[in-house]
């Protein structure tokens, strides 16, 4: 009787299996492009000292509230007005390091592509876990 | 035998989220910057045997918002997520992802997907040069969107210290802006404001960034 009702738990896994497969298939097809290299964590760009220009992609409420000392504020809602006080504070020799809150957002990836691909500016990179993981807890 | 097939039948049942079929969990538009924002619903049905409760939904981006009219829905029954793209000053592509979560804990991600597409693209939009370095021309140039006719009617630099000079590579098409410093023997900054005929009714203006650094 037991190996019966194995039988019968394997049959059920087994028909649980296809839709399952399915599922998973569809889901990395649509998982799209493959994680940023671009991040860095909070320990490296801490080792990097005075060299950094940190840029707060959040909205300007929030930097309003809080930011990382030194940083100017550059979001894509106010992107025109609030990029000549971005390229004012500016140094070339400096690394870019921008951050957003943390977690699921992606203004920072957004506020960094642009960075790049307008301005054509070079060592831009994204804070890895964000706001969140740089302010103290 | 009874026990060992309902505990086969508790391990196998969907979670809640499997019970929702959505119509089109994957979307994507191409749009003009002057359309402003987005709004697309995401229709899903609850497909299952028992109610679904959906206990929230959350999007990537403050820039987007999702509405969902009610939480529970019975077996059979339709229900909508409306979201809604706000593009502030956003051009290019961008994949926002709003989280489905139910009240069993399982999670869904709905991907909107909107290209932006600029009437006209500046490229670079920043010229530099480094104090000291030789004051030679730098060239930008103005791209109109396949199929769009933008003229560029004048530049203006906001500093007469670094000045542009404007050639049509194509009217309405293609334009090259030279741009060049009187000297870099001290830090500058410019902005150069292009301004444009597109769209007729409220014709954008562009700007370039100029920096002697």
């Amino acid at each position: 009787m037991i190996a019966q009702a194995a039988r019968q738990l394997a049959a059920l896994l087994a028909v649980a299996l296809v839709p399952a497969l399915v599922s998973g298939v569809i889901q990395l097809k649509r998982t799209g492009p493959a994680a940023p290299r671009d991040e860095v964590t909070a320990s490296e760009v801490r080792a990097w000292g005075d060299k950094v220009q940190w840029v707060d992609a959040r909205p300007r409420a929030k930097f309003n509230e809080a930011h990382i000392p030194g940083a100017v504020s550059l979001n894509e809602d106010e992107w025109d007005r609030l990029v000549p006080a971005f390229l004012d504070a500016w140094e070339p020799e400096k690394t870019i390091v921008v951050y957003c809150d943390g977690g699921g957002c992606d203004a920072s990836h957004a506020v960094a592509k642009r960075l790049r691909e307008e301005l054509k500016l070079e060592n831009v990179h994204v804070l890895k876990g964000g706001w969140k993981e740089w302010s103290p807890k | 035998m009874l026990r060992l097939l309902l505990l086969a039948l508790l391990c196998c049942a969907p979670p809640a989220l499997a019970q929702l079929q959505w119509e089109k969990p994957w979307q994507e538009f191409h749009r003009p910057p002057e359309d402003d924002y987005l709004e697309t619903k995401f229709n899903f049905r609850n497909a299952g045997t028992s109610p679904v409760t959906i206990k929230s939904v959350k999007t990537s981006c403050g820039c987007t918002t999702a509405h969902l009219e009610k939480k529970t829905f019975s077996p059979g029954e339709k229900g909508e997520i409306v979201t809604r793209f706000t593009f502030g000053q956003r051009t290019g592509g961008h994949r926002k992802l709003i989280t489905v979560t139910t009240a069993d804990g399982a999670r869904q991600e709905l991907n909107l997907v909107v290209f932006i597409h600029p009437a006209l693209t500046v490229s670079p939009a920043l010229v530099f040069w480094k104090v000291g370095q030789p004051a030679e021309a730098q060239m930008v140039h103005l791209a109109a969107e396949p199929g769009t006719t933008v003229r560029v009617k004048s530049v203006t630099s906001s500093n007469p210290r670094l000045s542009a000079t404007l050639k049509a590579i194509k009217a309405g098409e293609h334009y090259a802006l030279s741009v060049k410093p009187a000297d870099t023997t001290q830090r500058e900054s410019a902005e150069l404001t292009v301004e444009t005929d597109y769209p007729s009714d409220a014709p954008r203006a562009f700007t370039i960034h100029a920096r002697i650094k």
